[in-house]
């Protein structure tokens, strides 16, 4: 035969040869058949095809565990202890686990490969966590900085959530970034308004997600939502609540005070809320608070700035947010039924509120807080 | 024409007296650049053994049946780097399932393995050298483990190095090429020992 | 010379969108290993080192945060700014994760201006590494310097 058709044939026989070779070896050698995923002792069964990472395998299942980075291993979110046998723990995740958690056989999904049936245990509340498809309804600036985002939920169209949970919204490939990630917001619309999703969202220098909120988003657009997350929330006592919060911390507050108003919830409690800004241009929902606490006696609105400039006749308290929680805790908060601190904002913040609230007699188990850690 | 050589005795030859890496100076750069770890040396001289013995079976049924026949010599380099790609790709997945540490480990070097120039090399010896199919394999299994050693020796020796007063200059890849040339020396002393074309 | 894996994971993760919007090497064409050794140059030229600059760094942050967010004085000379958010970043080298926050602090004397995490101040005490030379958060060796003095 001519050479010159000879010489390809062979070569191209010989490469599809070798590739369908490799495709049986791959389907035997990565064919891990079904595995039974087991959740919490029993609660909850799957049957899956083995092979993937647990992480993706469970959202695939509808069982959402919290991920930053998508599956990547880069931001240790996703643990999970897991209780049979699944090899060794990679280098690529020691770096994130604690040696009480390497004890306990704490692991990270996103890393643990499914190659035979395996037993996990996971927090109770990420069985109702599901992923939304939403589009965007409204966006409005607040402040210069924090924009109020409005989602209507479409699929599903209603979330069941308790005031003081978060979501984490998924951020699509946008500009130069390649890849989603994810990011947790704290909702500050109502339970009651199921159909809807509201976040307050500031924006963070060089934030993968805020960039995008404040530069990218537009009103019509759609995004996936997961949630709901968290344990902050209000607790069931007759206990005053004193609530501190400043800037974006304010969500979750937004949320419980509307919703205790609409379902007359907790009917015993008082409630004050301090609210912390340098100047007028980094407060927001004055009026909306001042009307609240106008109609509804049980609330109490405190805001203070710290450096009011003499042209904005500020009338309300003056000083660090901390000062100004002091002389109320001390002089004008009703003690008569005890207090509880409820605090969200930043580490620093956190700290110095319970400082004033521990020595002002609050015991620490009494205060809670949703730390942005 | 095909040597006379005893297929045990050519194993064995191709393990100390002709060993690939230190009198062939092949495979030289996954062979420095993994050197720094015993345990993936370990795991990946296995693997190079693994796909040298696979490759020099395949590779030479494939020369006797396909292209000694048909006259097509001027494309064996690029059939032979076909047969390598395909094999390597194979071994990548089953360690993968095997061992994802072991995988992890090796990261490119894994895949490096398809360039990396011993196996080639073995695979043209055979062919100039026409071994027949039993010294073919023995030939691979034997340089594979001769590499194997050879990266074995080198971990140890560098576990050492790292841990003595090397001079600011020489540390890293400068004492490492100094101690792979004493150890060729060394290896030169087998040399002649057995004829193995 | 070639990268180790460690290194080009590293590098591979400090890209734009993998960890920050922006990533850690601005314009900077260079490998880690180069950047490191130009700054650690700069360092010695500004009398100083990583670890002091890193000590000088977590001083200004932890005065800084008694304002709760807003702009704060420290020592009459600096005003900083700490603002946080939800969530950590990793370190792109694997060893931990670390709280997000932004701390901007201005020069009052010299009107010089930095902005840096405390993955900053990890990268630059554990890894020496002060970003690409165009990173809009690259703690500057000699702009540091200068502060310090």
């Amino acid at each position: 035969m001519n050479p010159i058709i000879l010489g390809p044939l062979v070569v191209a026989g010989s490469a599809a040869l070798l590739a369908l070779v490799i495709s049986l070896v791959d389907s035997v050698v990565n064919n891990y058949g079904e595995v039974t995923i087991d959740i919490n002792h029993g609660k909850k069964l799957f049957k899956v095809n083995g092979g993937s990472a647990l992480l993706g395998t469970l959202a695939s299942q509808g069982l959402f565990v919290p991920s930053a980075c998508g599956g990547r291993g880069s931001c240790g979110a996703c643990k999970a202890r897991v209780l049979s046998d699944v090899g060794p723990v990679l280098p690529t995740e020691t770096p994130y686990l604690t040696p009480q958690e390497l004890a306990d056989n704490v692991r990270l999904s996103c890393q643990v490969k499914l190659k035979k049936d395996i037993a996990i245990e996971l927090p109770e509340e990420l069985f109702s966590v599901k992923k939304f498809k939403a589009t965007v309804e409204t966006i409005r600036d607040l402040t210069y900085d924090i924009k109020e985002m409005v989602f209507r939920l479409d699929d599903p169209e209603s979330i069941a959530f308790e005031s003081g949970q978060y979501v984490q919204i998924v951020v699509p490939a946008y500009g130069d970034i390649k890849e989603e990630v994810q990011r947790a917001y704290s909702m500050s619309s109502r339970p009651g308004d199921s159909g809807r999703v509201e976040l307050l969202v500031r924006l963070v220098p060089g934030g993968i997600a805020t960039t995008y909120v404040h530069k990218f988003l537009k009103e019509g657009d759609s995004m996936e939502l997961v949630g709901p997350f968290g344990e902050f929330r209000v607790h069931d006592t007759p206990t005053t609540m004193v609530c501190v919060a400043g800037g974006s911390g304010m969500a979750p507050f937004k949320s419980m005070f509307y919703d205790m108003r609409e379902r007359g919830t907790f009917p015993e409690k008082e409630i004050w809320y301090f609210f912390g800004a340098r100047t007028t241009r980094d407060m927001f929902y004055l009026d909306e608070l001042r009307q609240l606490e106008k109609e509804w006696p049980r609330f109490h609105f405190v805001p203070a700035l710290s450096e009011p400039k003499p042209e904005e006749n500020w009338t309300g308290d003056t000083g660090l947010i901390t000062d100004v929680l002091d002389r109320y805790i001390k002089d004008r908060v009703g003690k008569d039924k005890g207090l509880e601190g409820y605090l969200c904002g930043s580490p620093g913040m956190i700290n110095a509120c319970i400082a004033v609230m521990t020595n002002n007699g609050i015991d620490q188990s009494n205060i809670y807080f949703d730390k942005f850690a | 024409m095909t040597p006379l050589i005893n297929p045990v005795t050519l194993f064995f030859a191709s393990i100390f007296t002709s060993n690939i890496l230190l009198s062939n100076f092949l495979g030289m750069c996954s062979f420095i650049s993994i050197s720094k770890d015993w345990k993936s040396s370990f795991g990946l001289g296995m693997a190079v053994t693994v796909v040298m013995t696979i490759t020099a079976a395949i590779s030479w049924v494939v020369l006797f049946y396909v292209i000694t026949p048909l006259g097509l010599e001027y494309l064996s380099f690029i059939v032979f780097i076909v047969v390598i790609a395909a094999v390597v790709q194979i071994l990548e997945m089953v360690i993968d399932r095997a061992s994802p540490a072991l995988y992890l480990s090796l990261g490119i070097f894994l895949p490096l393995i398809t360039v990396n120039c011993a196996i080639l090399g073995a695979i043209l010896f055979l062919q100039i050298r026409s071994y027949n199919f039993l010294q073919s394999v023995a030939f691979g299994a034997g340089s594979g483990l001769g590499w194997w050693l050879a990266i074995m020796l080198l971990a140890a020796i560098r576990e050492r190095t790292e841990k003595s007063p090397v001079p600011a200059g020489l540390k890293g890849p400068g004492i490492t090429m100094i101690t792979i040339g004493f150890m060729a020396m060394a290896f030169i002393g087998f040399s002649g020992m057995i004829a193995v074309q | 010379m070639k990268n180790t894996q460690a290194e080009r994971d590293a590098y591979d993760q400090m890209k734009p969108g993998i960890i920050t919007a922006q990533g850690f090497l601005g314009a900077d064409m260079r490998s880690l290993a180069d950047i490191v050794e130009a700054d650690m140059e700069s360092w010695r030229r500004g009398s100083t080192d990583p670890d002091t600059a890193a000590d000088f760094l977590e001083r200004l942050r932890d005065l800084g945060q008694k304002g709760l967010g807003e702009p704060t004085g420290v020592d009459g000379r600096w005003v900083v700014t700490v603002g946080d958010a939800r969530g950590v970043l990793p370190c792109p080298f694997h060893d931990g994760t670390f709280h997000k926050n932004s701390i901007e602090v201005v020069d009052e004397k010299n009107g010089s201006r930095v902005i840096y995490s405390d993955l900053s101040i990890h990268l630059l005490r554990a890894h020496r590494f002060c970003q690409g030379k165009d990173s809009p958060f690259r703690l500057d060796p000699k702009t540091i310097a200068a502060m310090m003095k």
